[in-house]
C-alpha cells in the first residue's frame, strides 16, 4: 500500500479545532500519521481547501425501494449516461442511477461513506448487494423498525428491555447500523388504508401511541449502546401544519448520551410546515429551528429541495399515496409483511409553484436558524428533496447571501409572504460547511470513535481536496466557484487510497459495511425466543432460519461492531 | 440538389447484427459522406455496410435527399433528429426510424421496424407498407410522446400506435393492435380500419376509428352520434378512470369488454 505525504494543504478539520491551517497530513497504512514513513509519494495540495473524507447521513442509494424506483422511471437512465472508460463502468441515471454512478459521482465531490437511511429488514439481502456494488464508499444501513409488530407489542406492555432485546437480534440478523422509525406507526395505521393523526393518539390493535413508541425506542436504543441515536422521520410529513408534531416529538427527547445527540431527526424540512392545506401553507421553520437552539440532544438534517426533476421514495406509505393524489402520475406502495412498508413516485419541484418554493426556502432557514451547526447536517434526503450532485449548489446557498438572493428572485413572487429566508443575513463559512457536511455526521452516527470524520492522528485517511484556495476566494461573492469548487475534488482519498482525481476514477473495490452487534445477556437473546418464533412460523412468508443475511456472502467487507449492553 | 444514394452490399445480407445508422441523416450528409456506425459493437465505415452514390452539390440539408437500397430492417435510427430534407426508403426500415425529427419528410415504401417517429416534433413520415409496435409513441416511463408533425400509415400499426400522443397527427388506413392511444394527451390520431382496447388512460386529445373496437373499455361516458369525413360514429369523453380527463374517442362499432 502507498504511503503519502499530502503536502501544504489548507486544513478544515473541526471535531479537532483546526481551521484553515496549512499543514502536511502523513498517510501511513490508509490512516493519519505522526510522522512520514520513509518512501511516502508526495502529494502537492497547493494551499487548497483539505477536508475529512464527506459523509452523507442519509441517503437513499441501495435496496429495493431504490430499485423500484429504477423500474417506474426507465426514462431516469435517459440522463447521465457515460461510456466505460479507464476502468470506470458504464453508468446511466440522474436521480436514481445505477450504484457505480452514486459511488462515481460521490467519490467526485469527495464522499467516502454513505448511510442508506432505511431498510426493510425482510429485504436486507437485496441491500447489501447493491451495497457490494457501491465500491468507493463505505456504507450502513438503518433498519426500519416503524411497524415491526413484535416490538410493538413489546413496548405497550411496557416492556422496553424485551423491545430491545428484539431490535439487537434483527439489527445481527439483517446486518443493521441504527435503528430508524419512519412516520412511526404510520405503517401500521396504512394497512388499514389510514394514517396516524399526530403523536398523541393511539392506534387500535395495539393501544400504542407514537409518543409511547418513540419514547419506548429511545430508552431501548441506549439500552444497547448503539453508536447512533434513533434516526427518526417524524410524523405527518408533507403535511400543511405539521410543525407541531415535529416540535411536540423533539420536545419528548431525553438528554441520554453525553457523546452524541438522543434523537436524529431527519430531512426537518418535510416536517416545518404552516398553515392548514396548501391554500395557506408557509414555512414555519422559525419554531422548529428555536426548539433545536434549545435541545442540544437534538441533531436535524435538512432535507433541502432543490427545482428540478426527482424522484421521493420513502417508507412512508400514506405519504407517498397523499403525494399521488396531487400529481395523478406514477406510483408504487409496498406492503413489507409485518415489518413496514413503502412508497415510490417521481417527482418534479418548480420554481413557479408557490409550495415547491416555499420548501426550497424553508430547508435553507433551517440551515441558517439553527445557531450550531452540529445540530443541523447538509442533506437532501437523496433523492427525495434532489439529487445528491445538488450538495454543491446548497453549500454556495448557505455561504453567499447573494446567491440566496439572486436565487429567490426567480422562484414564486408570493414565497417572500410565506417565508422569512429574504431577511436571514447569515453566510456560513467553511468550517460550517465542513461541520454539516462530514464532522456533524460523523459524531451524529457514531461514526468518530472509527476513525471517520476527522484528520487526527489515526483516523482513516479519507481526504478530500476541493480546487477551491480559502485564502483566495471570497464565498459570499464567487459563489460560482465555491459551487464548482465543490462538484469535483481535485482529488479524493479513502482509506489511504486515491480514488478519484480530477474526474477520473482510480480506484475499484475499496467499499466497507459497519453493522452493529449488541451483546445482550442470554435471557435476552431472542433467536430461542418462543414467542418470535413462532411469529416467524404463523405469519413470515420466509422460515426464522433463513432469515438473517449471510455475512460471509452478503457482506464484502464486515465492520462488525461489538456494543456493550445495558439490559 | 444532392442526391446520395446508399445501396446495401451483398455481403451484410449475412450479417445479422444490428446496425446504428443515425448517421444517415441529411444534417451529417450534407457535409460529410465519411461516416463511420456501429454494426453490433464493432464501428465500421459506412463504405464497409453501403455501395455510396452522390450525384450533385448540396447548400445544406434542406436540399438533401438520401435514398436506401436493399434490405435495410437491421437499419437502426434512420433520421434520428432530422430537420429537414429527405429520406426515401425503397424497402423496409427497421427501428426508430425518424426519433425525434423535427423536419423535413421520410417516405418509406416497404413496411417499418418499431418505434417508428417516436417522440417526433415536426416534419412528415409516409409509410406505405405496415408499421411495428410503438408508431408515433414515447419511449419507456416517458410522459410526453410525439409532440407534432404528422405520420401516416398506408398499411397496419402494431401494438401501442400513438402512446402519449401530445401533438401532431397519427393516421393509419389499416388496423392497430391493442392499445393504440393509450395515455393520449393530445394530438389526433385516425385508425381507418379496426383497433383493440384503444385509448386508455386518455388524457385529452383527440381520436377518431372509423372501424370496429373491440374490448371497449367502461370508462368512457357517451356524448351523441357525429360525422366524420363520411363516417357515422359515435362520441365519447374519457377516460374517466383518470380525474379531469378531456379525451374524445369516436368510435364506428364497438364491442364493449
Amino acid at each position: 500500500m502507498t504511503d503519502y505525504i499530502i503536502k501544504n494543504a489548507c486544513v478544515y478539520d473541526p471535531a479537532n479545532n483546526v481551521a484553515g491551517e496549512i499543514r502536511d497530513i502523513f498517510v501511513v497504512d490508509g490512516k493519519i500519521a505522526e510522522e512520514p514513513s520513509a518512501n511516502a509519494e508526495v502529494i502537492d495540495a497547493g494551499g487548497c481547501l483539505t477536508l475529512p473524507g464527506g459523509i452523507d447521513s442519509h441517503t437513499h442509494i441501495c435496496g429495493t425501494k431504490v430499485n423500484f424506483g429504477r423500474y417506474m422511471s426507465p426514462e431516469d437512465m435517459r440522463a447521465g449516461r457515460a461510456p466505460r472508460k479507464n476502468g470506470m463502468r458504464a453508468v446511466s441515471g440522474y436521480s436514481i442511477p445505477t450504484t457505480y454512478g452514486n459511488s462515481y459521482r460521490y467519490a467526485h465531490m469527495g464522499y467516502t461513506t454513505l448511510t442508506e437511511g432505511a431498510m426493510a429488514p425482510l429485504e436486507a439481502r437485496h441491500t447489501h448487494e447493491e451495497f457490494r456494488h457501491t465500491p468507493l464508499q463505505d456504507g450502513l444501513v438503518l433498519t426500519l423498525f416503524d411497524g415491526d409488530w413484535e416490538v410493538m407489542r413489546a413496548i405497550a406492555n411496557g416492556d422496553v428491555k424485551r423491545a430491545a432485546g428484539l431490535i439487537a437480534w434483527r439489527l445481527n440478523a439483517v446486518k443493521g447500523y441504527g435503528v430508524k422509525l419512519t412516520n412511526p406507526l404510520g405503517a401500521e395505521m396504512w394497512s388499514w388504508g389510514k394514517n396516524v393523526e399526530c403523536i398523541r393518539k393511539p392506534i387500535p390493535n395495539f393501544n400504542l401511541s407514537p409518543v409511547e413508541f418513540i419514547t419506548g425506542m429511545i430508552e431501548a436504543n441506549e439500552m444497547l449502546g448503539l453508536p447512533h441515536s434513533i434516526h427518526l422521520h417524524c410524523n405527518n410529513l408533507g403535511k400543511p401544519g405539521n410543525y407541531t408534531c415535529t416540535i411536540g416529538t423533539m420536545g419528548l427527547v431525553p438528554d441520554l448520551n453525553e457523546k452524541r445527540q438522543t434523537a436524529y431527526l431527519t430531512h426537518v424540512q418535510f416536517h416545518s410546515y404552516g398553515g392548514s392545506g396548501w391554500s395557506d401553507f408557509c414555512s414555519k421553520s422559525e419554531p422548529v429551528a428555536n426548539m433545536v437552539n434549545r435541545r442540544p440532544q437534538v441533531t436535524i438534517d435538512m432535507g433541502q429541495v432543490m427545482f428540478g426533476r426527482t424522484t421521493t421514495m420513502t417508507a412512508d406509505g400514506p405519504m407517498e399515496f397523499n403525494l399521488y393524489r396531487l400529481h395523478q402520475d406514477k406510483w408504487s406502495n409496498h406492503d413489507v409483511e409485518m415489518e413496514t412498508a413503502s412508497g415510490v413516485i417521481p417527482v418534479m419541484y418548480r420554481r413557479k409553484n408557490l409550495v415547491n418554493s416555499i420548501m426550497w426556502a424553508i430547508g435553507l432557514e433551517l440551515a441558517l436558524l439553527v445557531e450550531n451547526p452540529w445540530q443541523c447536517l447538509l442533506t437532501t434526503d437523496n433523492p427525495n428533496g434532489a439529487p445528491f450532485v445538488k450538495y454543491p449548489e446548497i453549500i454556495g446557498l448557505l455561504m453567499s447571501k447573494e446567491y440566496r438572493d439572486k436565487e429567490f428572485a426567480t422562484v414564486h413572487k408570493s414565497t417572500g409572504k410565506r417565508t422569512c429566508l429574504a431577511a436571514l443575513d447569515r453566510e456560513l463559512g467553511f468550517e460550517e460547511i465542513a461541520v454539516m457536511t462530514r464532522a456533524g455526521q460523523a459524531r451524529a452516527l457514531g461514526l468518530d470513535q472509527f476513525g471517520k470524520g476527522h484528520l487526527g492522528v489515526g483516523a482513516d485517511a479519507d481526504i478530500a481536496v476541493y480546487p477551491i484556495r480559502p485564502d483566495r476566494i471570497d464565498p459570499s461573492k464567487q459563489y460560482a466557484e465555491i459551487i464548482r469548487g465543490f462538484a469535483q475534488t481535485k482529488f479524493t482519498m479513502k482509506g489511504g487510497v486515491l480514488v478519484s482525481r480530477d474526474d477520473v476514477i482510480l480506484a475499484d473495490d475499496l467499499n466497507r459495511t459497519f453493522w452493529c452487534f449488541p451483546k445482550v445477556p442470554a435471557a435476552y437473546e431472542m433467536s430461542r425466543d418462543p414467542e418470535l418464533i413462532s411469529v416467524f412460523e404463523k405469519y413470515y412468508t420466509i422460515r426464522m432460519e433463513n432469515y438473517p443475511v449471510d455475512e460471509k456472502y452478503y457482506i464484502k467487507r464486515s465492520m462488525k461492531i461489538e456494543t456493550e449492553t445495558a439490559l | 440538389m444532392r442526391r446520395i444514394t446508399l445501396i446495401m452490399r451483398e455481403e451484410m445480407a449475412e450479417c445479422k447484427l444490428p446496425i446504428e445508422a443515425e448517421a444517415i441523416c441529411p444534417e451529417t450528409m450534407s457535409k460529410t459522406i465519411d461516416l463511420s456506425f456501429f454494426v453490433g459493437n464493432e464501428k465500421k465505415k459506412i463504405t464497409e455496410v453501403f455501395d455510396i452514390r452522390v450525384d450533385g452539390e448540396a447548400a445544406g440539408p434542406a436540399t438533401t435527399e438520401i435514398i436506401l437500397v436493399g434490405d435495410c430492417r437491421r437499419v437502426k435510427r434512420v433520421g434520428e433528429y432530422m430537420t429537414a430534407g429527405k429520406i426515401i426508403i425503397e424497402g423496409d426500415i427497421g427501428m426508430h426510424c425518424g426519433d425525434f425529427m423535427t423536419g423535413g419528410e421520410i417516405e418509406i415504401m416497404g413496411h417499418a421496424g418499431d418505434w417508428l417517429g417516436r417522440e417526433m416534433l415536426g416534419g412528415k413520415i409516409v409509410c406505405h407498407g405496415n408499421a411495428a409496435n410503438y408508431c408515433g409513441s414515447g419511449y419507456r416511463g416517458g410522459r410526453k410522446g410525439m409532440r407534432g408533425g404528422e405520420i401516416l400509415v398506408e398499411g397496419s400499426v402494431g401494438d401501442y400506435c400513438a402512446e402519449c400522443l401530445f401533438g401532431g397527427t397519427v393516421r393509419v388506413k389499416g388496423n392497430a393492435g391493442i392499445h393504440a392511444g393509450a395515455n393520449m394527451k393530445g394530438g389526433h390520431l385516425i385508425i381507418e380500419g379496426d383497433a383493440v382496447m384503444p385509448c386508455g388512460d386518455m388524457f385529452a386529445g383527440e381520436a377518431d376509428i372509423f372501424g370496429t373496437v373491440t374490448d371497449f373499455l367502461a370508462t368512457f361516458r357517451e356524448k351523441g352520434v357525429v360525422s366524420v369525413e363520411g363516417h357515422t360514429l359515435t362520441e365519447f369523453e374519457g377516460d374517466l378512470a383518470h380525474r379531469n380527463a378531456k379525451g374524445i374517442l369516436r368510435v364506428g362499432k364497438y364491442i364493449r369488454i
